[in-house]
């Protein structure tokens, strides 16, 4: 007698939901069996919501961020500080640094950063773009704000030397500030936290 | 110390549940039984790795998705569970977002195994490990720095290895972290060195119980003059070229055996050798005591079987009094009065009775 297993339409929304990120074999048989006891009034607008993304979303050009068809509200937005630009490695990057209300300035979004050890170099990143847009000349400061373990360091170590040589003596290149957390104690701080938080200490005012 | 260990799907153990007690508790049994694996999930717990292997992963006992070893330190619970996927850190069932502050909160860990003596005779790595095992008991921030040197170092190898010409802006951006931590490891070291010296002397003295047998150490960095690792890599890039890898830095770094005043591993009788591996670690437990005002945990694996009665009383009558002592051992031929009557449970088939 032949084995029963799951109807092959079934079987290949398992299959796509396999390749979702942080979604293992036992997750997506549960959410594509779940998916479909809902039936066709949650899946047709479900599906309908993934495609209209899909069509409507694209990638800006510039900044790297997402727009809808033509309109990237960054870039074109009013109001911003045109001498400033945050480098980032993912879009999702972006909302933390606009939600903080403390950075008015631009973007531009990596998509990655350098990792030997998993095969990612330079020429995957928007590494290319950003030296083109560093060169001409409308920025004064180009701020890294990449992850603080060894992959976002050395990027942005690798980036600083790129820099350098696209915007020229008056380019500022900065990093976020590294050290004691907010309500943080020194006690409870580690040597290597300490040591960089004396490195990127300021001029009180 | 200790009051209680319980493991799951750890190495041989389905589950396994152990009260503890203070003093010496003799696991006793044939080899292969898992009586190594009851100290090595002591150790897992405490410091979150083993000193038998690199890879967590090969602790999972066979068939199973991961392990969990819990257990009381004190009014303390710790809880460490390993999966494929997840890692759990709790501290009275508290998640623990890493483990630094895990590690703040547990205990203090010596590993002594019979063989201890690879620390005296063979390569410098053992030596940087038992440095490095010390240094991250000691300094919070060690573990981080030695992580994050050693993914830096296998990154900038892979680099020096993939392309026909070296593409050396991409890494001199690994050299200046290598650099960064480098310095940071090397600096925790010798000042770990320096401060284990005295301790090291009196043990060799009170094992070998001769007041004219020194042992001193020295910290040999391979970071190049000053300790300056970037300027040392940037004079030595011809070499690199040539072999492919990074050829400085505290990877490479030596801890120096001197008894009476010559290397141990060449010019020390085998007598003298084996005193040394003890005097190291016993000298461990005494820093570790004066340091941290907590006496560590002393997990000791299949020493006592070999030890001859001289040098097993020095020890015993050495290490801190206050330390819990786990040992295996697999016949008790040599236990004697000067033991007391410690604690005995034996350990057949993954059972403890
Ligand atoms: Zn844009």
């Amino acid at each position: 007698m032949a084995q029963i297993e799951y109807p092959t339409p079934l079987l290949q929304l398992i299959a796509q939901l396999k390749r979702l990120p942080g979604i293992g074999a036992r997750s997506a048989e549960r959410i594509g069996v779940w998916l479909l006891q809902r039936g066709p009034e949650f899946m047709d607008p479900f599906a309908a919501t993934v495609q209209q993304a899909g069509s409507e979303v694209a990638e800006c050009s510039v900044c790297g961020f997402f727009r809808t068809k033509d309109l990237c509200l960054i870039c074109e937005g009013s109001g911003r500080e045109d001498s400033l630009l945050c480098v980032v490695e993912q879009p999702a990057d972006i909302l933390p640094l606009e939600r903080s209300g403390g950075y008015k300035g631009h973007y531009h979004t990596l998509r990655g950063r350098i990792s030997p050890l998993d095969n990612v170099g330079p020429e995957d990143l928007r590494i290319g773009e950003l030296s083109k847009r560093v060169r001409e000349g409308i920025f004064s400061e180009v701020i890294l704000a990449l992850s603080a373990d060894v992959e976002g360091e050395a990027t942005a170590n690798y980036l600083t030397e790129i820099l350098r040589d696209a915007g020229g003596a008056s380019l500022r290149v900065t990093r976020l500030a590294r050290g004691i957390p907010v309500g943080g104690g020194l006690e409870s701080a580690d040597e290597l936290t300490l040591c960089r938080a004396l490195e990127g200490r300021s001029l009180m005012q | 110390m200790l009051t209680s260990l319980r493991l799951s799907h750890f190495r041989c153990f389905e589950s396994l549940r152990l009260p503890l007690e203070p003093g010496m508790t003799l696991f006793f049994g044939d080899n292969a039984q898992g009586k190594t694996s009851i100290l090595e999930a002591a150790c897992v717990l405490l410091r979150l790795q083993s000193p038998r292997t690199s890879s967590l992963s090969e602790l999972v006992h066979f068939g199973a998705p991961g392990f969990a070893v819990a257990g009381d330190l004190g009014d303390t619970e710790l809880r460490h569970h390993y999966g494929p996927r997840i890692r759990k850190l709790l501290v009275d069932g508290e998640a623990q977002a890493s483990s630094g502050p895990y590690l703040r909160q547990s205990g203090l860990v010596v590993w002594m195994a019979s063989d201890d003596l690879a620390l005296v005779r063979s390569s410098a790595e053992g030596r940087r490990r038992y440095l490095d095992f010390m240094a991250a008991q000691l300094h919070p921030g060690y573990g981080t720095a030695l992580r994050a040197y050693d993914r830096a170092l296998r990154s900038r190898n892979v680099l020096l290895k993939r392309d026909a010409v070296p593409r050396w802006n991409e890494i001199d951006a690994y050299t200046r972290l290598l650099a960064e931590h480098g310095k940071m490891l090397t600096t925790l070291r010798r000042s770990l060195v320096e401060r284990l010296r005295p301790h090291t002397a009196e043990a060799q003295r009170h094992i070998s119980g001769r007041e004219d047998e020194g042992l001193d150490l020295a910290y040999e960095a391979a970071s190049g003059p000053g300790d300056d690792l970037a300027a040392t890599l940037l004079a030595r890039r011809e070499e690199e070229v040539r072999r492919r890898q990074t050829v400085a830095g505290p990877h490479r770094d030596d801890l120096i055996l001197l008894v009476q005043e010559r290397p141990a591993a060449k010019f020390a009788s085998e007598g003298q050798q084996r005193t040394v591996a003890l005097a190291l670690k016993l000298a461990q437990s005494r820093l570790f005591l004066t340091e941290k005002e907590r006496a560590p945990v002393l997990l000791i694996d299949d020493v006592f079987g070999e030890l001859d009665p001289g040098r097993r009383n020095a020890l015993m009558a050495a290490w801190p009094k206050e330390s819990q002592k786990l040992i295996t051992t697999t016949h008790l031929g040599w236990l004697d009065a000067a033991c007391g009557s410690p604690r005995r449970l034996v350990v057949s088939g993954g059972r403890v009775a």
